[in-house]
């Protein structure tokens, strides 16, 4: 315990330093108007701004990537209450009844609920990746190669039973992504891959590209393939003070937002939407103001609000202490810390204290900072709305095209990203999700060393993925998750329970 | 009876097969080794195997899972495809014996693609993504002989077409906006290393 204050006070240390905090309140300020503007979300931003950060140190950059992720959580939720728009998908929820308050005039109360409920959720969310980070670290550290892989089979599984739609195209993007890893030079015999003579491939195929393209620039094409529909604001946001009896109601929900939405962020494919959509309908069937669904129930905002943000801070637990990414966003941070020169594992809470802990004192300054971005300054999220897409799209476009160039100051990482630009108007038009392979692309060439090494370490025996029980519940539990997810009634009532 | 095909499934099974399959061959030049010891060859083959497997699997259940039609392609959408990918192919291999730049690094590959998609821009289905990908493409191109300035104008300027919304006005207010802001963020905040204006 005493460690742990201690711990805390050298990140606080860190975090406060000038630099720290002004990227840490620049990251929270960017996250908040991306969450605000439909049509950009947070995997895109994050890799428009990967380039951006190198020339950062490793924390402060780390620290502005996160402001995005969590920062986008608040500022969805101010569209989806004011708009009955979600600018994020993790704050579709909160449009069902936060629409519906702001319409019976209280969207004062549906925004403060939403932003004092994020900022209680991602406080104890802070405090449980503080407290179960070094934790987790010591029982990482007597893994063995075995282990690792199965973990992360575990986490490709996972994250693919969770994802929206087929469970085996979901599968068979992971696979992709690992087959992408695999190009380029193998680690330990130094033959090319895959790489038909290309230089540029001899690293592998640049991580940069592949997310800008199909997050960031097959995005742009496929909103402007939509035509536009944003109505301008006619609700008046009214007070921001709840009334007793509201917040009454928002205080238990809340609370169990917090706590399922702090659970479901640790969960490979987990994350903050899941998050949302498992608080609301929880909240639908046990609250005490579930007859008041329907017709702006507080509760409707209150949980879910809170679960997205607790999901999105707990999140970065098994990225901070395991070096596995849950989900698209931290798989991004994966590549960030490479790019960096660290190599996420259960070394890096010892190797790099600055980092580790700077970051989790950071989150809650972050999330402190938010409140104030969000609650004062409602007029000017609300005032960024009126500004119509074909003038912000070629804005990304040319941080796009600029940050991919500067990566290694070659024009062919530009046209890699046209390729993945046009591969992922392709899998969004078969309903292939790209999250998926781009955790199987991080994941794969850790998994392929650690499969050597463990196989090397057994003399070839292939049961030492059974024999060691670490391994052997890790892959148990992906089997049954994968085999509850063919059965299909399963199926049906998460496609239902993702669908709404 | 009802067609019962999922369409976008039989398409994406297909496509995992295929790619695995161009895998399987690839990978026929590097050594497997054993389970103990792993060549190169070895999880590449592994993986393949696997992703031909779970396309086998999606193409499989595609053929009852449905109808998931893909949507309809006119004429003009294919052919101006077909006439892209000729056109795209033919600038990358004749390019380079037009002007001794087009030789240098990537170049050639550039004029391929951004020919290739401004003739598959013709096509209204294909005209958004045709657009911003050879807007993409143009930037590769021109930054490094045009500089900095030159290659944001052709991509601001070429990805303006994509919204017909635009008027001559806007899209000179974006250029200038996003210049003078690119130039602060890159050049003076970050100062990346690029040429600013055309080399000779």
């Amino acid at each position: 315990m005493e460690l742990l204050l201690s711990n805390l006070a050298h990140g606080f240390g860190v975090a406060l330093s000038l630099q720290n905090i002004s990227f840490a309140l620049l990251g929270a300020l960017v996250g908040t108007a991306i969450g605000v503007l439909p049509g950009i979300g947070p995997v895109a931003t994050i890799s428009l701004l990967l380039p951006i950060t190198f020339g950062l140190p490793a924390t402060t950059a780390i620290i502005m990537l996160a402001g995005i992720y969590y920062g986008a959580q608040y500022g969805g939720s101010t569209t989806a209450i004011l708009l009955n728009l979600p600018g994020e998908v993790s704050s579709v929820v909160t449009t069902l009844e936060g629409y519906k308050m702001a319409r019976n005039g209280r969207a004062g109360a549906a925004l403060a609920t939403a932003a004092l409920g994020s900022f209680f959720a991602g406080s104890v969310a802070t405090i449980l990746v503080a407290a179960s980070g070094p934790l987790l670290t010591q029982v990482a550290l007597s893994f063995g190669p075995a282990d690792y892989f199965s973990l992360m089979l575990l986490g490709l599984i996972i994250a693919c039973v969770l994802a929206q739609g087929s469970v085996i195209k979901a599968v068979g993007m992971v696979v992709l992504g690992v087959a992408l890893g695999l190009v380029g030079t193998d680690v330990q015999t130094g033959q090319q891959r895959f790489t038909f003579g290309i230089p540029e491939l001899s690293d592998g195929i640049g991580f940069v590209p592949i997310a800008m393209g199909m997050f960031g620039i097959a995005e742009i094409i496929l909103n402007l393939e939509r035509p536009e529909s944003r109505s301008v604001l006619s609700t008046k946001v009214g007070s921001l003070w709840l009334t007793k009896e509201e917040f009454r109601r928002a205080t238990p929900s809340v609370l169990r937002g917090t706590v399922l939405g702090s659970f479901l962020g640790i969960l490979p494919g987990g994350g903050a939407s899941l998050a949302a959509f498992g608080s609301y309908m929880m909240e639908r069937k046990m609250s005490k103001g579930r007859h008041l669904f329907g017709t702006g129930a507080i509760e409707g905002v209150a949980g879910p609000e809170a679960a997205n943000n607790a999901a999105a801070q707990t999140s970065f637990i098994p990225l901070l202490t395991l070096g596995i990414p849950s989900n698209a966003v931290m798989a991004l941070m994966v590549g960030a810390l490479i790019i960096q020169g660290i190599q996420p594992g259960p070394r890096m809470v010892e190797a790099q204290p600055d980092l580790f802990w700077g970051l989790i004192a950071s989150m809650w300054i972050g999330n402190l900072m938010l409140l104030v971005i969000n609650l004062p300054m409602i007029g000017m999220w609300v005032k960024l709305l009126q500004v119509p897409y074909r003038y912000l799209y070629p804005s990304i476009l040319v941080f796009c095209c600029i940050g991919v160039y500067s990566l290694n100051n070659n024009v062919f990482d530009v046209y890699m990203t046209v390729l993945f630009t046009v591969f992922g108007y392709m899998c969004s038009k078969l309903k292939l999700e790209p999250a998926p392979l781009l955790i199987g692309f991080v994941l794969g060439p850790m998994m392929e060393e650690h499969l050597r090494r463990a196989m090397l370490l057994s003399r070839g025996d292939w049961g030492v993925f059974i024999q060691r029980p670490i391994s052997a519940t890790m892959l148990g539990i992906a089997t049954v998750a994968l085999c509850l997810m063919l059965l299909p009634n399963i199926r049906k009532g998460k496609d239902k329970a993702l669908a709404e | 009876m009802q067609v019962k095909i999922n369409a976008k499934d039989l398409a994406s099974g297909i496509f995992l097969v295929l790619v695995a399959l161009v895998g399987i061959y690839l990978n026929q030049d590097h050594n497997l080794g054993s389970a103990r010891r792993m060549g190169p060859g070895y999880m590449p083959l592994m993986v393949f195997y696997i992703q031909a497997g779970l396309g086998g699997l999606v193409i499989l259940f595609s053929l009852f899972s449905g109808p998931d039609p893909m949507e309809k392609w006119t004429g003009m959408d294919v052919g101006s495809m077909v006439l892209g990918i000729v056109a795209g192919t033919l600038a990358w291999k004749i390019s380079p014996s037009l002007w001794s730049f087009f030789g240098q690094t990537y170049n050639a590959v550039g004029v391929g693609i951004a020919v290739g998609f401004l003739v598959m821009a013709v096509s209204a289905g294909w005209k958004v993504l045709a657009i911003i990908s050879a807007a993409v493409a143009l930037f590769g191109l021109i930054l490094e002989k045009g500089g900095f300035f030159a290659a944001l104008t052709a991509v601001i300027l070429v990805s303006c077409l994509a919204d017909p919304s635009y008027t001559k006005k806007g899209a000179v207010g974006v250029l200038v906006f996003l210049l003078v802001l690119s130039w602060w963020v890159f050049i003076d905040q970050l100062d990346i290393r690029v040429n600013l204006w055309p080399q000779s």
